[in-house]
């Protein structure tokens, strides 16, 4: 599961005029971000994503004015979306333990079907660990450090979610 | 497997609410209005015309300028007042902007009806802090240019 490539620029000067309160600034700096947002958390918080991504942008819109560096929107867009997905996934109360007992059968042709199968078998903490460092490319310290988990806590919330992939897929 | 990663995509409505919330000093509503997305957004987009009945405080809105989706228009009030605004218009999603107004009309559909959304308010210093109150008491304010909206559609 290699990182997806990074996405795209967003013009610094986007960032400002939509921290000085310019309405159609905002507006198009959500464009630019909810994609973003949505592919961070869509597989944490599954069937609530959308509730999670608007929450999301809205925390990210609310606080802009506390975005220091425009060039840092991405990283910090990712903290607030992560932490939003695991909130409102936790509060929808659908998490069950990251056991597997009747995962997809491998080779199954709806692998996409698959993959949200099995990540619905895991906690959203879980799910953030495999989010932050399978599709977002972080290391153990910096998803740990997102977390507010030590790295050896991202460690084995990781190996228990990469196993439970592996048991699936593998048969 | 990337591409097989659970995605996230949030409807026009669910934006709005976005802007919504983050915006202080704003009313907002939204509204399941019972005809397809198509019927009610060819209305609500027509802007020159729609957005005076909407807003019974406009007496004419005209566009000066388009580019793709950007355009800019002017605004005359009943009291003569004017204003310049910039607007984004897309299929679903409307934000206009003066020096002192915002404005906004989001549409998605669900199932056979569309939810619609509205959004008005002022660009003032320090309306933040009177969001809370301003909020709660301009709600139904937000509500009466959908319901025009509505009543126009069915009196088609």
């Amino acid at each position: 599961m290699a990182p997806m490539t990074g996405p795209p620029a967003i013009d610094p000067a986007l960032v400002r005029a939509a921290q000085h309160g310019d309405q159609i600034a905002m507006a198009d700096l959500m464009d630019a971000l909810a994609p973003y947002v949505g592919r961070v958390c869509g597989p944490i918080a599954l069937q609530d994503g959308p509730d999670a991504a608007q929450e999301a942008l809205i925390t990210i819109l609310k606080n802009l004015g506390g975005l220091r560096e425009p060039g840092a929107i991405y990283g910090w867009a990712r903290a607030i979306a992560v932490r939003e997905a695991v909130r409102v996934a936790r509060k929808a109360a659908r998490a069950v333990p990251a056991e597997l007992a009747d995962v997809p059968a491998p080779g199954d042709p709806q692998l996409a079907a698959d993959v949200r199968d099995v990540l619905a078998r895991l906690t959203p903490e879980h799910r953030a660990v495999l989010v932050l460092r399978d599709l977002e490319g972080l290391d153990e310290q910096a998803a740990g450090a997102l977390l507010a988990v030590p790295a050896a806590t991202v460690r084995s919330r990781l190996f228990r979610a990469r196993r439970s992939f592996r048991k699936a897929w593998s048969g | 497997m990337n591409q097989d990663w659970p995605m996230t995509e949030l409807d026009p409505v669910r934006r709005m609410r976005v802007l919504a919330a983050a915006t202080p000093g704003v009313a907002y509503a939204e509204k399941l209005i019972p005809a397809p997305f198509s019927a009610v957004w060819d209305a609500a987009s027509d802007l020159e015309h729609q957005l005076p009945r909407m807003i019974t405080d406009l007496r004419s809105f005209e566009i000066t300028s388009t580019r793709a989706e950007r355009m800019t228009a002017r605004a005359r009030g009943r009291l003569g007042q004017r204003a310049s605004f910039d607007v984004v218009l897309r299929p679903g999603w409307c934000v206009m902007q003066s020096r002192f107004l915002i404005g906004g009309m989001a549409a998605a559909p669900e199932g056979d009806s569309t939810r619609f959304a509205f959004l008005g308010g002022l660009r003032l210093p320090g309306i933040r802090l009177l969001d809370p109150m301003l909020r709660a008491a301009a709600q139904p304010l937000a509500l009466r240019p959908i319901t025009r909206l509505e009543h126009r559609l069915q009196a088609r």
